[in-house]
């Protein structure tokens, strides 16, 4: 087994692509090229404890990792504000990532931070050439960011897009093009659920990638659980986000 | 024998460095980072009798230089451990302590009886009277000095095991507290797990924790933990394990000199995993450069 590092790496791109949501890039070759879509890193800035972000896509040769930091606490708002250059700590990659190889066309859902694991995920099933329908959902046209001509997009407004939330995206899909597909969807748990209620209404499978308040990242302080369905007294199992995770089968989580 | 080993009372130790129960689970995660064999010692996640769910909701609260917790000892359950992880543990390289953690007198009594047979794969038992985050047993037992006294003696007549107990900060007389301990018969105290604390969302106006309070742990508690540790040396003749916020080097020689035989790691893992390595080499470049023995630190603190 390869052992896993923290990294002392330079972040050499940021730019914002809204107000409060920057994109950087991070030189890291070992992680970069292990790293596959569903994953996250742990980032370090000056509070105690690391920020876990998805990673949003690896360069095409292969050294650098990009990850979407959308401000929410005074953590990535520091973050936020990093610049080319700067010096920083980093356990990567972390998790499992979704499974793309059981099925032979998939369709991805994404809104909020959810955007940049799909997009990496997107781009990775691009070049492997399968079936692939992006339905990204956002709340307005501001919001909109990571977007191809070729997605379903959706906003709560209606001012981008269909109106409606990703379900009036899904429900555009025309599913005879879309042999043996899964659904992969990241974002906000209200679009989760949706996505795969609508999934198993359509006798899809569903995975999510879950977000929970992590500690460590790694598997060792069991704060980020995540509930799932088990043959047990006590009929669920708590499941750790960061390392059973992030990734579950939308039928094992207890929503 | 190398400049760093130690000795906590017979049990000899490679390195001062343990890693704390519940900030390491049972060694599989961190070994994927560092070979645990640079260690003293692991001690195991707090296990129960009964597999535990733990607490529902949000679990973690960071705060200033710490964080706070409310995991509620989520753990597979003693028997699961047995037989799925201890092997594993022995074969670490390092010393294996096991956390006993429970409700009631009963279920302590019910957990040393279960893992006294594996004695020749335990180096020692780390009884919990001081996890925060359960309604009942491990902190509201170990607050009473007079309790603590009574199920150290219990245990100790079910076992040959050296017993550890693990004491909590949240008295106000740590000292009579490391004294029941030493008079029912244990082998060595560790101090301290964590503090009771609260964090609050002053937008919702609700605690952090679903469980409204959690443990503080991290480097805020250190000089918690160094004072503690400074007092019950000056009382007691069993040996003491400090933890509490060590990150570096320099922090488990502060607990030596306090009067500490050998450390815990903890927090620091969750935030540098392999940090053990980084102080391994810094205690051993310190004793090089001292021309000491890491062991003739404890308790060589000269109080004003």
């Amino acid at each position: 087994m390869t052992q896993k590092k923290e990294y002392t790496c330079k972040v050499v791109s940021k730019e914002f692509l809204t107000p409060d949501t920057a994109y950087i890039g991070i030189d890291c070759p070992e992680a970069a090229s292990s790293a596959v879509p569903g994953q996250f890193v742990n980032i370090s800035c000056s509070k105690f404890l690391k920020r876990p972000f998805g990673v949003a896509s690896v360069s095409d040769d292969g050294k650098v990792l990009y990850v979407g930091i959308k401000v929410v606490g005074k953590g990535t708002e520091e973050l936020s504000g990093i610049e080319a250059g700067t010096e920083i700590s980093m356990l990567a990659p972390l998790g499992n990532g979704f499974d793309l190889e059981s099925y032979d066309s998939y369709i991805l859902v994404s809104g909020g931070t959810g955007v940049f694991p799909v997009n990496f995920t997107y781009e990775t099933l691009k070049v492997s050439g399968k079936k692939v329908t992006v339905v990204q959902g956002f709340r307005n046209a501001s919001q909109v960011i990571l977007n191809d001509p070729s997605f379903i997009l959706t906003t709560d407004e209606g001012d981008a897009g269909i109106k409606g939330t990703c379900i009036a995206g899904l429900d555009t899909i025309d599913l005879n093009d879309h042999p043996n597909a899964a659904v992969l969807c990241v974002g906000p748990k209200p679009m989760m659920k949706a996505t795969g209620e609508w999934a198993e209404s359509h006798g899809l499978k569903c995975f999510v990638s879950m977000e929970q308040r992590m500690g460590c990242g790694i598997g060792i302080c069991l704060c980020c659980t995540v509930k799932t369905k088990a043959d047990n007294e006590d009929g669920y199992y708590n499941k750790r986000c960061c390392k059973d995770g992030p990734v579950f089968d939308y039928a094992e989580v207890i929503w | 024998m190398s400049a760093i080993s130690v000795k906590v009372g017979q049990l000899d130790l490679k390195s001062p460095l343990i890693l704390a129960s519940g900030t390491c689970n049972f060694g599989h995660e961190l070994s994927e980072y560092y070979d645990l064999s640079v260690l003293g010692g692991i001690s195991s996640k707090g296990l129960t009798i009964k597999p535990r769910a733990g607490n529902p909701g949000v679990r973690v609260a960071e705060c200033r230089a710490g964080m706070l917790n409310s995991v509620g000892l989520q753990n597979p359950g003693v028997d699961y451990f047995i037989a799925n992880d201890l092997e594993y543990m022995t074969g670490l390289g390092c010393r294996v302590i096991v956390n006993v953690a429970g409700h009631s007198e009963d279920d302590y009594i019910a957990m040393v009886t279960k893992l006294a047979p594996y004695k020749d794969k335990i180096d020692a038992l780390e009884i919990n009277l001081s996890c925060p985050n359960v309604k009942s047993g491990c902190m509201s037992i170990g607050t009473d000095p007079h309790e603590i006294e009574k199920i150290t003696s219990l245990l100790r007549s079910l076992t040959d095991i050296p017993l550890w107990i693990k004491l909590t900060p949240n008295v106000t007389d740590i000292k009579s507290c490391a004294l029941a301990a030493q008079k029912g018969g244990a082998d060595a105290v560790v101090l301290i797990n964590t503090m009771l604390g609260m964090a609050v969302d002053i937008r919702t106006r609700r605690p952090v924790l679903t469980n409204n309070t959690g443990g503080y742990s991290g480097p805020a508690i250190k000089p918690v933990a160094i004072r503690m540790v400074s007092e019950c040396y000056q009382v007691l003749s069993i040996p003491i394990i400090g933890c509490g916020g060590i990150e570096c080097a320099d922090d488990v020689l502060e607990f030596m000199i306090a009067g500490a035989s050998a450390v815990e790691i903890g927090t620091a893992s969750l935030v540098h995993p392999a940090c053990p390595v980084d102080i391994t080499a810094d205690l051993n470049k310190y004793c090089e450069d001292n021309s000491i023995e890491l062991k003739d630190l404890t308790g060589t603190l000269q109080l004003w």
